[in-house]
This record gives structure tokens, sequence and C-alpha cells, in this order.
């Protein structure tokens, strides 16, 4: 058989998601299916609950995990190490990261340590006509789709977008699959850099939030964000903006949606005043329910949205602040 | 770098050329972005090329910690033909030295370019901080920083807002995370990557303007810097194409705002997005 075909989760640096976690696995299966290879799952940071559950619905071959009790929070330089050693004892002919911030800068490292290809904004593998894989990816934002073949004679490393791939479990599972300690020993691994004063997490995070509302350059001036708070707060939500209003500073960087900001999955996203580039699109595309106001009907905006209104959103925003208290609305 | 050190400490700016993703971007929200012939490049020739705007801020990150009052050099590299304009603005900016690096292929990729760099870097005389970018806004791919740090051995800081160099050899870095500002520190020497929240990178004046267009940056061909080094890509860029969107919105229509806004709250309460008062 083949060199298989591993998702690595790495539970604590973001792969808190549950369906993120079901859409890489469900990739690797199709990859490892169409290949006729074995999926293995390997398992970094604490272990999922619904481990054996999730790898079982998912045909997952084989769960390794670590024993190494540094791994329960590891540091970058530990991951890297870990997963290169990993590699050298079971090369793997593909290996699917989640890609969010905690792995952005880590998969990179982990493919220049074991010299293998690595395509990151990856949004789907297939198997190449000649054998070996074709991956997509995102570029320019996501205004374009690059397809890049890695070499066949090398492990590939790629890193999947949220949303990308839809995750579906198998049909009729089949028994649950072994779990392996991997034995891999990264106590001695230093790292290189020291977190003097970590990060505080300032109340809610937008990637949990149920409802958005997000402004754009549409609201035409920095004082008018104030409109989209209120929206926001009168809905039980929170406030997002596209990035060049952040750039701007007509907010903080907290509130950034798109490629290079927060990565959300909303029920409902209002984007007011925001025109719909891609880059932003990469932000809240998966959300459940766009809603759109812009004064240009041929904003990219409306192609994503369930619901628009063709207007000024200095118009529309504070109307709806009425009819959402009139209606007596929430979530 | 350190107060007592002889020399003074050397930074390495590595940057790319690229499409303006802002004209790229209006293209595509136009709808009329294509890929040439050749199935695989953006090929409008309206559309400017200039500096990635996140190494231009690698630059200007750079720039500040002279002006902070470290005693050091600012190198600008970049790897491609025709680089002189590029180069020139980094001159012009105000780095001390540029180089162009001549790929060794027509597509290089990100192993090539970062072995590359790394190959230049050592015989050119090292670095105790090398700055890039985050990312490329063409293939947004942010790989090479990261392969830079492996092939270097050096320690890889990413996402910073603001880079300081401290007394003790060590580089001090605010990187943005989810969870709002950090700051981190690494033992030099290191590779930093910079983000867009570092704020506006200046603005050429045009005396500097002026002076640079007399500079021409130093040729190093690809022979010259890497011998021994395993320069055959890793992965080829085979095909790029412009990803459709469906559009299925339903436009709120209404006399004035306020109908709208009414109807638009009705219909997602009619689709149980949000509740309605019981």
């Amino acid at each position: 058989m083949s060199a298989p075909v591993v998702v690595c989760t790495w539970q604590g640096a973001g792969d808190d998601v549950a369906e993120e976690t079901a859409a890489a696995l469900t990739l690797g299966r199709r990859v490892a299916a169409e290949s006729g290879t074995e999926l293995r799952w390997l398992v970094l940071g604490p272990a999922p609950e619904d481990l054996v559950e999730t790898a079982r619905s998912h045909g997952v071959t084989v769960v390794d995990t670590f024993g190494d009790a540094r791994l329960e929070s590891p540091g970058p330089d530990a991951v890297v190490e870990a997963v290169a050693r990993y590699s050298a004892s079971r090369p793997a002919a593909l290996i699917v990261f989640n890609q969010h911030f905690g792995t952005r800068f880590v998969v990179p490292r982990v493919a220049g340590r074991i010299d293998a290809a690595v395509v990151m904004n990856c949004t789907d593998v297939e198997l190449a006509e000649s054998g070996g894989f074709l991956v997509t990816a995102a570029a320019y934002g996501g205004d374009t789709r690059a397809v890049y073949a890695p070499d066949p004679e090398r492990t590939c490393v790629v890193a999947l977008l949220a949303n990308a791939v839809l995750p579906e479990p198998v049909e009729t599972p089949a028994q649950a699959p072994p779990v392996e300690d991997v034995d891999i020993d990264v106590a001695g691994v230093e790292e290189r850099v020291r977190i003097v004063e970590q990060a505080r997490s300032e109340g809610p995070r937008l990637e949990d939030a149920e409802i958005i509302v997000a402004g754009g350059r549409g609201l035409g001036s920095p004082e008018n964000f104030k409109l989209v708070e209120e929206l926001a707060e009168t809905l039980g939500g929170m406030a997002g903006a596209s990035r060049p209003i952040v750039d701007e500073g007509w907010t903080d960087s907290a509130h950034q949606v798109g490629l290079t900001g927060r990565i959300t999955r909303p029920a409902l996203y209002v984007a007011a005043g925001i025109s719909g580039a891609t880059q932003h699109m990469a932000g809240c595309s998966a959300a459940k329910t766009i809603v759109a106001i812009n004064t240009d009907p041929d904003a990219a905006i409306f192609r994503y949205a369930k619901y628009g209104i063709v207007g000024d959103c200095l118009e529309v925003l504070p109307e709806m602040i009425r009819a959402v208290r009139e209606a007596g609305v929430a979530r | 770098m350190a107060s007592g050190s002889m020399l003074p400490m050397r930074i390495v700016v590595c940057v790319k050329e690229v499409l303006d993703p802002d004209a790229v971007g209006a293209y595509a929200l136009s709808g009329g972005l294509v890929v040439g012939e050749d199935g695989k490049t953006l090929t409008q020739t309206t559309i400017p090329r200039l500096m990635n705007a996140y190494d231009e801020q690698a630059i200007e990150a750079a720039l500040r910690i002279r002006e902070g009052g470290t005693e050091c050099t600012v190198s600008v590299v970049s790897v491609g033909d025709d680089l002189t304009t590029l180069l020139r603005h980094a001159v012009a900016l105000g780095v001390d030295d540029v180089h162009e690096i001549r790929p060794p292929e027509d597509e290089p990729d990100c192993h090539v370019i970062a072995s590359l760099l790394g190959a230049w870097i050592r015989t050119s005389g090292g670095a105790d901080l090398v700055l890039c970018g985050r990312q490329a806004s063409d293939d947004d791919q942010g790989v090479v920083p990261a392969l830079l740090g492996e092939m270097l051995g050096m320690p890889v800081v990413a996402v910073a807002r603001a880079v300081e160099i401290t007394e003790r050899a060590s580089v001090m870095v605010t990187t943005v995370t989810p969870d709002g500002d950090e700051t981190a520190e690494a033992a030099l020497p290191a590779v930093v990557t910079i983000s867009n929240e570092l704020g506006e990178p200046r603005y050429p004046t045009m005396p500097m303007r002026m002076a640079a267009r007399r500079v021409n940056p130093e040729v190093v061909e690809p022979d010259s810097i890497s011998e021994g080094a395993d320069l055959a890509p890793r992965v080829r860029l085979v095909r790029q194409y412009v990803p459709t969107v469906k559009g299925e919105c339903v436009l709120i229509e209404g006399d004035g705002p306020a109908a709208q806004a009414t109807r638009l709250v009705e219909a997602l309460v009619g689709d149980r997005v949000l509740q309605g008062r019981p």
C-alpha cells in the first residue's frame, strides 16, 4: 500500500471547532480512498472528548496520539519537531492541517523541516491522472484559485481553509479504529520564542459570534461606525469591519473580518457599506445568512447575500435598529 | 545590537514584486478578471506591478529600528528579473543597499525563493534580523519566511505590528493574535514577519527619489551563491482560474429605508434567523 494520508489536528491552537476537524477528515478520507491507502489521524494537544467516535464516523484507520505530556499545550518549536519526527518514522503521502491562526505559521515550518512540498490556503486536493496530487488554493485574497502540482516524490503538506470542504461522515461506519501512542519524545526541544506577555482575550470573540453586523467604507466616516455597533448590540451580536476601515483606524483590528483577519461563521452576517471583496468574504462566507446593504446594486456583496437592500447604509442602519427594537427580536 | 558590540547589526528585508492587489480586486469585483492564454497568469497589462505592501511595511519596520537608535544597516533583496524600479523605490525609502537575485528558471516556487534568499544571506555576511512581509498579496502563501527560518536555523516570529531590538541582542515583537496583542522575545538572529497593523509606511521624499534614480541594484547570479543547493521546485503552478459565485440575492424593495428595514426584519424572523417577540 502506498504511503498514508495523515490528518493532523491541534486542539488548543484553534482546532476547537468540531466542524473543521470533520472537514479535514472528510478531505483526508476521500484522498485516501482514491489513492487506495489508509487514513491516519494525528492528534496534537489534548484529544477531543469524542475522539474515537469522530474517528470512526470519518473512516479513520488509525488514530495517533502523543503520550508526551508537553504536547498537551505545545509551543510551535515542539510541534514542528514532533510532526517532523512522526513524518520520519511514518512517511506520509499527504499531511492535512486545518488553517487558522495557530497553524498558519507552523505548517510551512513543518514542511521546511521535512523538506516537503507545501500549499497553504488549500481548498481542495485531487489525484492527478499522472499520479501525485493536484492542490487547489485561494490566491489574490480569494479572487483566483491556483492549482499546484506538488513533487510526487515528496510528502505534500497542505493547510485547509475553513469552510472549503463540507464535512461528510461515512454512511455506515466500520468498527472503531485503534488509538496508538506514537512514542515520540520532544521533551528536549526548547522554545526559541518566549512569550513575554500573553494576549488577553477581552470579552467574546468574533469567531464565536452568532450575529455579526459589519461595516465598510460605505459608512463614509469613522463616527458612523457606532451605527454598526448599535445595531449589533440591539441584535445581541458583535460588530465587525472590513480591512480598509481598520487600516484607516476607524476601529481596531480585533474587528477585522477577512482572510488576514477573523474567519467567522455566524448565523447572521449583516454587511453594511461593504463591497464584498473576496479578501473580506473569506472571513464571512460561511455565515448561514448574509444580508447586504449597499448603494451599488452591482456590488459583489449581493452575489453572496441572501437578502439585500440597495440603499445608503447610513439611512438603512437606523431604520433597522428601530425595526429590530419594534419587533422585539433576538436570536 | 548590544551596546558593546563592535559591528553595526545587519537587517535584511526580503521583498517581492506583485500585481497591484487593489487593481486585481477591482477587476474581480467587476467580473473582468481573466487568466491569460497559458492558463495560469493574470495578463491584464493595465494592472500595475508594485512592491508587496506587507514587504514595504517590513522596510518601514527596519527603518524605524534604525531611527530608534540601533546601529544597523538595512539591505533589501528580491528574486526576479528587471527589478530596478522596485528596488529603487526601496532606496528612496532610505535603505542602505539593494540586491537582485536572478531566478534559475522561469517559475521558482517558495522553496527555490527561500533557498536563494537564504544562500545570499549566508554568503553576503549573514543577518542579525531578517524581516519579511507576512505573505505576498499575489499567491498569499506566506511560506518563504518560515522556510527561511528553517534553512537558516533562526526562530520565526509571525505577524508583527511592532519590532524593537533590545540591549541583550534579542528582538522584542508585538504580534497580532485573535485574542489581541502579544509580546514575544527571541534571541538574534531571527526572522520576523510584518503585518499591515504596523501602520502606513513612509512616502519617499522627492530628493530621495531623485537620488535613488542613480542607484542600480547589485545583480546576483544564482550560481554564485547557491553551490550545492537543491533548486528544484517542490510545487509547480499548473493552472489558475477565477472562481464564480452564484448570486441568489432577494432584494428587499419598499417605499424608503424604513419600509425596507421593516420587511427585512420580517423576512429574517420568517426564516427563524431572528426570533420575534412571543
